[in-house]
């Protein structure tokens, strides 16, 4: 099983003034989950993203990727694991302009092979009919839409077959019904391919699709909830309250989306 | 592999940058290859101003000194006599196995064995100093091209002919025919018939030689069958100063004198616009590395963003170095290629101006392919490594601070 564990995850930014972001975060994440990770700004949340993507190490404890610590990894070696392991969506769409869509998605393969291989080409270019942006493949990267670029970063974090695919508010930046529908693209592919989805958002909608929901508080796990166990309903009422609890108001009861 | 992908998609879609600095690294490129050209061209044209019909090297008896008789304590007066070279100069005897030994080599141009002298001319009251120059004809005009710079009479050596130069011969009015009354400081005097007028191109030549043959200037100066001199010339006449060291080696018993040694100044001249090139080549090359470099810093900054997701994505280290590396090297060969043929391009231009206005000098100046090589590859190197600094820093380029700031 391709588990991620997270053990005792501290992060401390600066010396003489010390900022704790991480306090001890144990996470045990299984293969194939769909789990969101949820807080207030400055919760943690984003570093502890950065910190299971690699992009940043932790000031103590250690993370186990199918029985490996990758903190004891020096930079190559995590380069390669983001690249094979690990698929990214950022907030920010993050394509380079200086190609089109399908060189886009097809990066990853070409910083792991080098030369462009014909088969991953292949599925390059079904990877973009799947996310629904075939017509436009060859478009230029800046002449694409907000949702057609982050559904191209789809493919794109799809492209190697990663185990794991880590999103950052990926429908931050979408208006609402985009938003949606590249929120119901993810949701599917986990259910196709059994990918991990690690899910960092403050969309509630999003997180009460998820199967499990850890929310973070001042560095530390605040909650974990099984979400896939609750209807509809109960999930909201756990999930949406979070703000208004601390102001000692009663929950607003707004419409639940459906779960597809 | 990828990285080229990168580097040359970052220079294609950077488009007005990467012209820019194309252009002005072709300028620079032309401008040193230009000038270039013209300084070796005007160094080539110096240097056989000045020795391309003269003696390379030349081999004498080295000076004879007759020792001190007594010991004398310093302050002592001496009465010495002065006399003039003349009668001191010891001639090389058996000379030619020396000649036979030297053609022998293969390398020399020409061998021209040389009895060389004073003497004056008496004109009516009036008496020319004058250098009588004797000569095997074959062998002097292979060496100072005499046959074919010939205006009168012929070129002809035997008895007591002789030829002289233009000048001399519009100075004393005489022509071919005519006989010159010429005698040696030894004391010899004789009638010599002018056989035929020469223009060397030199006023000190056509003013003050008077050419005879080799037996019979051996006579006039009692050198009993020796020589003052032996000329040579070697093909690049660069060499002559190394031709020279390994013949003193090779015959410790002349002195062997190349041109850069009687020639001090002439050769301090084309060291001085040699070095003068090397600065201007040097500034050329400083400012297109500079160039590089700043083009290259601003584009780290620019494509910082693109950077921080190639390495998200698993781009190593190295790898995103060698993007900028290989961009910095891509510049500096297309400038210099570009530059090269531009320099060449002005090259002609100059040389077809020239000959529109007046044939002399440039006409053909040689394109140095060798030098345009160096260029391209000096500033090849330069630019790579003008790119050493700006791909530092995209290398060190954290990830994170690309994806938080958005």
């Amino acid at each position: 099983m391709a588990d991620l564990e997270l053990r005792g995850i501290r992060k401390t930014y600066g010396t003489a003034v010390p900022t704790h972001a991480l306090r001890g975060i144990d996470l045990t994440i299984k293969a194939g989950e769909y789990l969101g990770v949820i807080g207030r700004s400055g919760s943690g949340k984003s570093t502890l993203l950065n910190i299971v993507g690699t992009l940043d190490r932790p000031t103590a404890g250690s993370m186990l990727f199918e029985g490996r610590d990758l903190v004891a990894l020096d930079d190559d070696a995590l380069a390669a694991y983001r690249n094979r392991t690990l698929g990214f969506i950022f907030q920010f769409h993050y394509l380079l302009p200086e190609f089109n869509a399908l060189e886009n998605v097809l990066l990853p393969s070409r910083i792991f092979q080098g030369r462009l291989n014909p088969a991953v080409a292949k599925r390059g270019r079904e990877l973009i009919e799947r996310v629904g942006v075939g017509p436009r493949m060859y478009n230029r990267a800046n002449n694409l839409s907000g949702g057609e670029q982050q559904r191209i970063a789809i493919a794109r974090a799809l492209i190697n077959n990663p185990r794991i695919i880590l999103a950052d508010e990926p429908t931050g930046n979408l208006d609402a019904e985009t938003g949606e529908s590249v929120k119901d693209l993810l949701r599917e592919i986990n259910r196709e391919s059994g990918t991990t989805f690690i899910l960092v958002t403050h969309d509630r909608h999003i997180a009460a699709g998820c199967d499990r929901v850890v929310e973070i508080e001042d560095g530390l796990v605040k909650r974990d909830l099984r979400v896939e166990n609750f209807d509809d309903d109960e999930a909201w009422a756990e999930l949406a309250p979070c703000n208004c609890r601390e102001l000692g108001r009663t929950p607003v009861r707004t419409p639940v989306p459906k779960r597809r | 592999m990828f990285h080229l992908t990168v580097a040359f998609r970052f220079l294609k879609e950077g488009r007005t940058q990467t012209v820019l600095i194309l252009v002005g690294i072709t300028l620079g490129i032309a401008v040193q290859v230009f000038l270039n050209a013209l300084i070796i061209d005007l160094q080539r044209s110096l240097v056989e101003d000045t020795v391309g019909r003269a003696p390379h090297i030349t081999a004498s008896m080295p000076d004879f000194m007759p020792e001190p008789s007594l010991d004398r304590e310093a302050g002592t007066p001496v009465l010495v006599r002065v006399v003039t070279n003349e009668g001191n100069v010891k001639p090389i005897r058996d000379w030619t196995p020396v000649i036979a030994q030297l053609e022998k080599l293969g390398v020399f141009k020409s061998i021209s064995p040389v009895a060389r002298g004073s003497g004056f001319i008496l004109q009516g009251e009036k008496s020319l100093p004058i250098v009588l120059q004797g000569f095997d004809p074959a062998r002097a005009d292979r060496l100072y091209d005499i046959r074919s710079r010939m205006t009168a009479g012929r070129y002809e050596l035997g008895g007591n002919g002789v030829l002289i130069g233009t000048e001399l011969a519009a100075k004393l009015r005489v022509g071919v025919g005519s006989s010159l009354r010429i005698t040696t400081p030894g004391g010899a005097a004789d009638l010599f018939p002018v056989n035929g007028i020469f223009d060397l191109e030199s006023q000190p030549v056509n003013e003050g030689w008077v050419i005879i043959s080799l037996a019979r200037a051996q006579s006039l100066f009692g050198l009993d069958g020796g020589l003052t001199e032996i000329e040579l010339q070697v093909p690049d006449v660069f060499s002559a100063a190394r031709w020279a060291a390994d013949l003193r080696r090779g015959f410790p018993g002349l002195r062997w004198l190349s041109w850069q040694e009687t020639n001090a100044r002439l050769l301090a001249a084309l060291q001085g616009q040699g070095s003068s090139s090397y600065i201007i080549q040097l500034f050329v090359l400083l400012s297109v590395t500079l160039a590089i470099a700043s083009v290259l810093a601003i584009s780290v900054v620019q494509r910082s963003r693109q950077i921080g997701i190639l390495k998200a994505l698993g781009m190593r280290t190295r790898q995103v170095g060698r993007v900028f590396i290989i961009q910095g090297a891509a510049l500096g060969f297309a400038g210099s290629l570009l530059g090269s043929l531009a320099g060449w391009g002005l090259i002609e231009l100059f040389v077809s101006l020239q000959k529109a206005n007046r044939a002399e000098s440039l006409t053909d100046i040689p394109v140095g392919w060798g030098s345009i090589a160096v260029s391209v590859i000096v500033a090849t190197a330069a630019g790579t490594l003008a790119a050493f600094v700006p791909a530092r820093r995209a290398a060190r380029l954290n990830p994170i601070e690309v994806i938080r700031n958005g």
